[in-house]
């Protein structure tokens, strides 16, 4: 017999002619390590999605919008959290880049990100306690000068990074920007209380009627404090530099609305107002000039037309549904009357450059226009107002001079918002102020710990093609539309004008989401591969493994993964010590692989040595 | 249970495709795959009207084509079902692919084969070759003479075959024609009597979602050897297993049949046929008249050629001047030209003390009867060898020389 005296070695063996334990068990891996075939490795990577790299404070907003299509609002909101202090604020007030950078924009429209960001701001308003906590104190004080959205996002952090935090706020009431530069109609005052309120929750102090330089000084600051950040805003209205710009009846943007939200605004509108300026500010002016009482509201812009105005197109949209009547090209030269404000000198103007960001050509030999108005609102934007700093920190623009962590100097001083961001490229909005507020409060952490300040150096790659997801697996789905009050009766109150998802409708809008190049569990994976060597313990992000042993790199899961998050890496990128098929054949410690191994161990020997 | 005094048994007459189909109706198979190609078709219509008129409870499933019928038997056996198939000829050749993983796989699927000629061109006629041609497979193989014995060796061949210490599958051959589509009596045994010599089969490690196993994975080169070396083990230890089948059979039904060769005739014989198949009903009759001439001229027929039984065969033969092989398959440019059983043959007796001479005849091919003066043709060679002490070619085609 042939077979007499032979003999299987115990690493051989298997229990019957090839067959094995299925080979999702331990066992069947050991047996038929088919791994070695592989030359493509699918890995999970996940990318930036272009809504969290558009964010000014960088919301892991893929993140949320999948916790909400599985209905876990309360994990949604606490990650919403991470970053960003009031998401009912932003999810009301925000101008969302996120939307715009959606990819799904690309395909049909994007997802409604800030209606769901309302939603879950709403629903951790209507929590008894919020679920994030002040860190364990570390015993170091902090002063935040300004409580607005910069302000309120710096002291947020550092409360929860254990810092004892006060802030000063000049007005007699929180909020900055938030309350004086929105109107109610847009962000209900009560709802930035709450989340004021939060604040003191978390600890912190807050000193309202205290002015930086007037009732605290820098050296006050200085010795009080471990450490400060400057949130002051902008504060002082530009002026148009008209003739006549002080009569009676000429209001500026900013002030005009931060005195109504203060509740001590003594305006009365006449009948016709004209709003100079085409920003995102004077549409809020004309819109509430209209709920203060005005009956023709005119905005005009040295812009030659709508699309140039650097505005939200939506809040646009609604502004003129609202009739408010738009007059392009035209520069205010002289304000006209007598004491009060009868008309106003217009004359053609444009933008000698680029527009907004170059100064403007007045064409003073034109027959100029008299538009006859009773009041006029400036919204041509604002300036810091920093008497108290000292020069050495001042910017020929007029703003503070901080290094690229938002740090003057070597000092332990940081600033943040509008008043470093002005004339930076960034545009000024609340969201942007809180991404500020949000890394100067981490930078200025570090400094307390003696920590360097670096900046980041790990390559960001964001998903903008949908190429590199599989569309297949998207079909077509609008938008859903949130509810806006009628334009008619809308225009005479200060309800707010655009409704609340309901909770089905945050789920529906959630579930459009692409979830582009990050993992959102959706099993495809799992499902797809033709061998079982993806398994997973939970349905959960992340939490898939490949069996390497096992995988032979065919690529299907790869091709079938809809967010574009697995990706197939050349298998000579790994240095796992294994002798693969290109130097020999086997992983396994058999023949060929031990083999395989010894000719490795060989290496540069000239042949006589061996 | 039934004993061999205590039966309700029966005598038929019928050809070999049906005794093929009742035997399989006996084995109460659970899945028939089936493809028609003449002339093994006979016993699946046979089957096919069993399993319509309620007779066999069986899955009978019409595969697209020998390849399909051979998968499907594959993938039933590797269920757990005990599997009836067959063809002929080119059929056979068709599902070559999936021979070696059938035993690869060690799963006992049964093969009913009833001979047919290769092409070229379309030729009915019985010759070896197609179920020869797979004999290094790995499926235990044997041909019958007739139809008792057709019916006989599948019983046996699913005894073997499904014993745990085996796990082959087994080609049961006939002669087409020759077997497959002559009459002759059959005893078909009482259902005891099957029930009490072949237990139901059970594979261990059967395809079951409740257990799940891999069947034929991918594996390594490292792992291939000792997979062949098992399957080569299989093959050898099946040898004292078909011995110990064969015995229980003669208890059970009251036949008994060597399980590797039948020798007709060989007491004080010079010269022997050395054949397989249906010709050695005619070599029978031939080798009675010329014994009554005087010539001492015998036969042995190889009942089983997988395992092929190397020993036995040398200790046969070894007894003997001449050998003549009668081959009734083709080995185009094999050792001798002719056929393949020659070569195995010379094996089998290549280590003896007592080496006869060898050579071989082209007889019955075609599908082609040998007709009796034939074989007294082939014994005067043989006798002629025998004088000379050497022989004159190691081939010879019967009808073509003088």
């Amino acid at each position: 017999m042939s077979t007499k005296g032979t003999q299987i070695p115990e690493w051989l063996k298997v229990p019957f002619a090839g067959i094995t334990p299925a080979p999702t068990q331990e066992k069947g891996q050991d047996l038929f390590p088919t791994g070695n075939w592989r030359s493509i490795r699918p890995v999970y990577r996940d990318k930036l999605p272009p809504c969290n790299n558009a964010c000014g404070t960088n919301e892991k907003i893929q993140g949320y919008l999948d916790l909400v299509k599985r209905g876990k609002y309360l994990d949604a909101y606490a990650l919403i959290k991470e970053d960003m202090p009031f998401p009912s604020v932003t999810g009301r007030v925000c101008y969302h880049p996120c939307e715009q950078a959606c990819n799904r924009g690309k395909y049909d429209e994007a997802i409604s990100i800030r209606a769901v960001e309302r939603f879950l701001g709403d629903l951790g308003q209507a929590l008894a306690k919020d679920v994030v906590k002040a860190g364990p104190s570390n015993g170091k004080k902090v002063a935040v000068v300004g409580s607005g959205p910069a302000g309120h996002s710096a002291a947020y952090q550092l409360a929860r990074m254990g810092y004892k935090v006060t802030i000063f706020e000049k007005s007699p009431k929180a909020g900055g920007l938030n309350r004086g530069g929105i109107p109610d109609w847009v962000l209900p005052q009560d709802i930035l209380d709450r989340e004021i309120e939060r604040l003191v929750e978390l600890g912190i102090t807050i000193k309202t009627n205290v002015e930086v330089g007037k009732d605290i000084t820098w050296d006050q600051l200085k010795k009080d404090y471990d450490a400060c950040v400057l949130a002051v805003g902008l504060i002082d209205p530009n002026s148009v530099r008209a003739e006549g710009e002080d009569k009676q009846g000429v209001h500026y943007g900013l002030p005009f609305l931060r005195d109504i939200g203060m509740g001590t605004s003594k305006v009365k509108l006449g009948a016709r107002v004209a709003v100079i300026g085409g920003g995102n500010t004077a549409i809020d002016c004309a819109r509430e000039a209209l709920r203060q009482g005005a009956v023709e509201v005119t905005m005009i812009t040295v812009e030659a037309n709508p699309q140039e105005m650097p505005a939200s197109p939506e809040d646009l949209h609604d502004m003129r549904e609202e009739g408010v009547e738009l007059m392009h090209g035209r520069a205010v030269t002289a304000v006209l009357g007598n004491g009060k404000i009868e008309a106003l000198q217009l004359h053609p103007a444009k933008f000698s450059g680029a527009i907004n960001a170059s100064p403007i050509t007045v064409d003073k030999g034109a027959k100029p226009d008299r538009f006859p108005v009773d009041n006029v609102i400036i919204a041509v934007g604002q300036r810091a107002s920093l008497k108290w700093l000292p020069d050495e920190f001042k910017t020929e623009r007029g703003t503070i001079k901080i290094d690229r962590f938002g740090r003057l100097g070597d000092t332990n001083f940081f600033a943040a918002g509008d008043v470093v961001q002005l004339g930076s490229g960034q545009p000024l909005m609340v969201v942007n102020a809180v991404g500020d507020g949000k890394r100067v409060a981490f930078n200025l952490d570090k400094v307390m710990r003696g920590e360097k300040l670096e900046p980041r150096t790990i390559p960001v790659d964001v998903i903008f093609d949908l190429n590199r997801m599989n569309m297949t697996y998207f079909p077509h789905f609008p938008r859903v539309k949130q509810e806006l009050l009628p334009p008619t009766s809308r225009k005479k109150t200060q309800q707010e004008v655009i409704q609340a998802y309901t909770e089905e409708q945050a789920v529906e809008e959630a579930a459009r989401c692409f979830s582009c190049g990050t993992c959102n569990a959706c099993d495809n994976c799992y499902l797809v591969c033709p061998e079982p060597c993806i398994v997973r313990d939970v349905r959960s992000n992340g939490l898939y493994k490949i069996l390497v042993d096992y995988c032979k790199g065919c690529r299907v899961c790869i091709e079938e993964c809809p967010t574009g998050c697995l990706e197939g890496v050349p298998e000579l990128d790994f240095d796992t010590g294994v002798v693969r098929m290109d130097t020999a054949f086997a992983i396994s410690p058999g023949l060929h692989g031990r083999q395989a191994q010894e000719l490795k161990n060989l290496g540069d020997r000239a042949p006589k040595e061996i | 249970m039934a004993t061999a005094t205590d039966v309700k048994k029966r005598m038929v007459r019928i050809n070999g495709c049906v005794a093929s189909a009742q035997a399989a109706k006996y084995a109460d198979v659970d899945v028939i795959a089936a493809y028609p190609i003449r002339p093994y078709t006979a016993t699946m219509m046979a089957l096919a009207q069993m399993v319509a008129n309620g007779e066999l409870d069986a899955e009978y499933i019409v595969a697209d084509s020998e390849h399909s019928q051979l998968s499907i038997s594959h993938g039933a056996s590797s269920s757990g079902a005990r599997v009836f198939t067959g063809s002929s000829g080119v059929g056979v050749q068709f599902a070559y692919e999936l021979y070696s993983p059938i035993s690869g796989s060690r799963m006992p699927v049964q093969m009913m084969i009833a001979d047919r000629t290769l092409d070229p061109p379309g030729d009915f006629g019985s010759e070896h070759t197609d179920a020869l041609s797979t004999r290094d497979m790995g499926w235990i193989m044997g041909w019958s003479c007739d139809a008792q014995e057709a019916f006989d060796n599948h019983l046996i061949a699913y005894r073997i075959g499904e014993d745990p210490r085996v796990l082959l599958p087994q080609m049961v051959c006939q002669d087409g024609f020759f077997v497959s589509h002559i009459t002759g009596d059959v005893e078909l045994p009482d259902t005891g009597q099957v029930k009490e010599f072949l237990p139901p089969y059970k594979h261990p490690y059967p395809l079951d979602p409740r257990h799940p196993v891999s069947h034929g994975p991918q594996i390594m080169p490292e792992q291939g050897p000792p997979l062949q070396l098992e399957r080569a083990r299989a093959m050898e230890e099946s040898m004292p297993v078909i011995e110990q089948v064969h015995e229980e059979f003669a208890k059970i039904f009251g036949r008994k049949y060597d399980p590797w060769v039948e020798e007709f005739m060989t007491d004080g014989a010079d010269v022997v046929f050395f054949l397989q198949g249906a010709h050695a009903v005619t070599a029978k009759f031939a080798i009675q008249h010329m014994r009554d001439r005087g010539m001492k001229v015998g036969m042995v027929r190889l009942r089983t050629i997988r395992p092929y039984p190397t020993d036995r065969v040398r200790e046969v033969l070894s007894k003997f001047k001449v050998v003549g092989v009668i081959e009734t398959n083709m080995g185009l440019g094999s050792p001798s030209s002719g056929g393949v059983l020659y070569s195995e043959v010379c094996a089998a007796l290549y280590e003896s003390q007592h080496k006869p001479l060898v050579f071989s005849f082209m007889a019955g091919m075609g599908g082609e009867a040998i007709v009796l003066k034939e074989f007294y043709w082939m014994t005067e060679k043989m006798l002629e060898v025998q004088k000379r002490g050497k022989i004159e070619k190691r081939t010879h085609w019967v009808g073509f020389e003088h």
